[in-house]
């Protein structure tokens, strides 16, 4: 297993500040402000001392669980996970994290990428064999910003240079149109492939005030807090408030998005019940 | 009249909610797509039938997707489609 890091506890103000829905919707991104609404409004958190992954759970990390105890994933079981295709996203038959573009497709060369196709369910089980744990959202956002309110885990800046995302691949995104156009042709160029890279490849210039890696993009990463509004009066996306009590936290965005999905406090919800897709993966924490 | 209501990401800042004709849960999501087929493909999978991946409350009950077939929206019920992945 790859290093933890010590993170010292302390208090911080989880989620974005108001400021932020304003330069969100000013900015030449097409999402609607009140899809990030949910990340409104900053309450007060105070978090422990723990130790967290310094970079989400490799290949060759999940292979060691699999190969010591025989776990099958979710996606293995169920005969499929989902993936971005030229029609948009499908539970593709024969995807799982040994074939992470779908059938025929395979882990050469992905041995330090970090593994996808991860359910919340296959998250833990490799957590508690690993005699940790997944992070809690407060942890999470905390270790990836510090104290201190920052966009992203380096600062305010966005460079282009500092995190695995859509733009880094295709350039300046600002429409969805021009990310599935850029998606599609990836897609007939070399298959549906996921553009993860290897775990550090931004280290120094995307390191978190810790020391953690690849918060920003990459994968999308499970945490263990179940999804809830930080007021019960915030107006936000129905179905967002649909899946409160239902779905958990995931946090830090992935290859897929643009820059604005893979802020410190962006937050997301997901479907615990055996659901994965070929973008999410995680990392493990464990008290001091 | 039941309300459906999507993602706004779906709607990328359109309207997010719209009228349906009460019925089977599944046979007023087939009626819905028929009636907006720019959300067809979200929806439903090539055989036409709802996709298993997305969830749906109605009112404030999860419907199990082995229920979905049977289970009648009664005028006034708000349907959400819940996407695996929600917000953003």
């Amino acid at each position: 297993m790859g290093p933890m890091l010590r993170i010292p506890g302390g208090s911080f103000a989880i989620g974005t500040p108001p400021w932020m829905l304003d330069w969100l919707e000013r900015s030449d991104q097409p999402l609607p402000r009140i899809w990030f609404q949910d990340e409104t409004p900053q309450v007060n958190r105070t978090v422990a001392t723990f130790h967290l992954d310094r970079d989400p759970v490799t290949v060759r990390e999940f292979r060691a669980f699999v190969d010591d105890c025989g776990y099958r994933t979710d996606a293995e079981r169920r005969g499929f996970s989902m993936v971005y295709g030229v029609d948009g996203w499908g539970d593709w038959d024969g995807a799982h994290w040994r074939s992470p573009g779908g059938p025929g497709t395979n882990l050469d060369g992905l041995d330090e990428h970090p593994v996808v196709h991860i359910s919340y369910g296959d998250a833990t089980a490799y957590a508690k064999w690993a005699g940790n744990r997944l992070p809690t959202e407060e942890e999470w956002e905390y270790a990836a910003r510090g104290p201190q309110f920052r966009i992203w885990p380096w600062g305010d800046d966005w460079g282009g240079h500092e995190a695995n995302t859509a733009e880094h691949h295709a350039g300046t995104l600002t429409t969805l149109d021009a990310w599935r156009k850029w998606w599609i042709a990836m897609v007939e160029q070399q298959g549906a492939m996921p553009l993860t890279t290897a775990v550090g490849s931004f280290a120094g210039p995307g390191d978190s005030p810790f020391g953690c890696r690849d918060m920003a993009g990459n994968v999308y990463e499970w945490t263990s807090t179940r999804s809830y509004l930080y007021h019960p009066a915030t107006e936000c996306d129905p179905t967002v408030r649909a899946a409160t009590g239902r779905y958990r936290v995931i946090r830090g965005g992935s290859w897929m998005n643009f820059r604005y999905q893979v802020r410190c406090a962006e937050r997301i919800h997901g479907d615990p019940h055996g659901w994965s897709s070929f973008a999410h993966g995680f990392r493990c924490a464990r008290d001091d | 009249m039941v309300r459906i209501v999507l993602p706004s990401v779906w709607t990328e800042g359109h309207r997010t909610e719209f009228s349906g004709t009460e019925g089977s849960l599944n046979a007023v999501l087939k009626r819905f797509a028929d009636d907006h087929p720019g959300y067809r493909r979200r929806l439903l999978g090539p055989d036409s039938e709802p996709l298993g991946y997305l969830n749906v409350v109605v009112d404030d009950d999860l419907i199990p997707r082995q229920l979905r077939a049977e289970t009648v929206v009664a005028a006034g019920s708000t349907i959400t489609i819940v996407a695996p992945m929600a917000g953003g």
